[in-house]
């Protein structure tokens, strides 16, 4: 019953609070780190030669991907690279992925930002590094040409030969 | 998109390790949780057949109340429509995350009564009947007479209902005993 609850006890929970709160981010870290560890060994065990990512230095939220791009497409025979910065939350919430190398593309903008549903509201908690990697590299091949961030090569796409002229331009290794 | 890349088995990738070694690493990985990719904790499986660890999918549920879905399949879930898994030999003293609620029960219906009804010989199935001193307005002694349908099986141990269900109890308990003496001194 409410009433035989220890007022002391609930004194002290709420003042542990803070603690507690604290306590929990910790764990949460602990957490990712440990899911963030999986991916990678998985990612260094698949034998996908077309895509790869490691973490940047000792921080394990900041990753560099790179995809090759999709074979008898404008991006053939190219390397993009990208970053990946994980959030706290993740895999609650969707790493933001961006791509270092200058990608001219209808769902890429000049700063690198991707317009990508999974990334943003068809995000799920399975989804890692890998599938995000083999997602955009299926963005490469087959762009969302109706909600372009490049309204110029969304315009352009329809002419592979001059898209591909401009894809090279713009390629920077 | 995403869903037709589906995990490579690592076995099959996997070099070295005797034939034991690989049978094990299999058998683990189908019992990984999809949200943390490590063995499921505290497993409950949704109505769609895909494995999590309690506390993983709790938080998942909770990252988006209003769009509650399964991160596999995208079917509609909840958390009443979540089966626990209890496997044998389970120990319950694991520590319980203070702020994940504990996994929802197990829901748990009780067979079909058998022919024999207990403390009547009349043996057709479901037939309860009770009699009391019907005082009007007083309804708490009220004859009652139920065939067919059986009674809700009380809430299980532990649960919030079932502490309600405790209070109340006492409640009436104290509210008949102290009706009978107000009858006896009247």
């Amino acid at each position: 019953m409410a009433q035989n609850v220890n007022p002391f006890l609930e004194q002290q929970s709420s003042s542990n609070k803070q603690s507690d709160d604290s306590r929990k981010l910790q764990n949460d870290n602990h957490a990712v780190t440990k899911r963030l560890h999986k991916e990678l060994m998985n990612l260094m065990m698949s034998q996908d030669k077309s895509i790869s990512a490691f973490p940047e230095g000792e921080n394990l939220f900041k990753w560099i991907g790179t995809i090759s791009g999709p074979k008898d497409t404008v991006y053939e025979a190219l390397k993009f690279k990208l970053s990946f910065l994980f959030p706290h939350s993740y895999p609650y919430t969707a790493p933001t992925v961006k791509f270092i190398t200058p990608c001219f593309h209808p769902n890429v903008d000049t700063n690198g930002n991707i317009c990508l549903d999974i990334l943003k509201d068809k995000w799920s908690a399975l989804y890692d590094v890998r599938t995000i990697l083999l997602s955009i590299q299926g963005l490469l091949a087959e762009p969302n040409n109706d909600s372009p961030l490049n309204s110029l090569a969304a315009e352009k796409w329809t002419d592979q030969d001059a898209f591909k002229k401009l894809v090279l331009e713009i390629y920077k290794e | 998109m995403a869903s037709s890349t589906t995990e490579i088995p690592k076995e099959t990738i996997g070099e070295g390790g005797d034939e034991s070694d690989k049978k094990e690493e299999k058998n683990d990985s189908m019992f990984e949780c999809n949200i943390c990719l490590d063995t499921a904790k505290d497993a409950v499986v949704s109505l769609c057949g895909h494995l999590f660890c309690w506390p993983c999918l709790h938080q998942w549920l909770e990252t988006r109340p209003n769009r509650q879905v399964c991160p596999v399949c995208k079917s509609a879930i909840s958390k009443e429509k979540v089966v626990p898994l209890y496997g044998r030999g389970s120990k319950k003293t694991e520590d319980p995350r203070e702020t994940v609620p504990p996994r929802p029960a197990g829901q748990r219906t009780e067979p079909e009564p058998g022919s024999s009804f207990p403390g009547f010989g009349f043996g057709d199935n479901g037939f309860h009947m009770s009699f009391g001193i019907g005082a009007f307005p007083f309804g708490f002694f009220a004859s009652s007479f139920n065939i067919g349908d059986a009674r809700p099986s009380p809430a299980p141990p532990g649960t919030q209902q079932h502490s309600e269900e405790r209070i109340l109890s006492h409640i009436f308990l104290w509210l008949a005993i102290s009706f009978i003496f107000w009858l006896l001194i009247a």
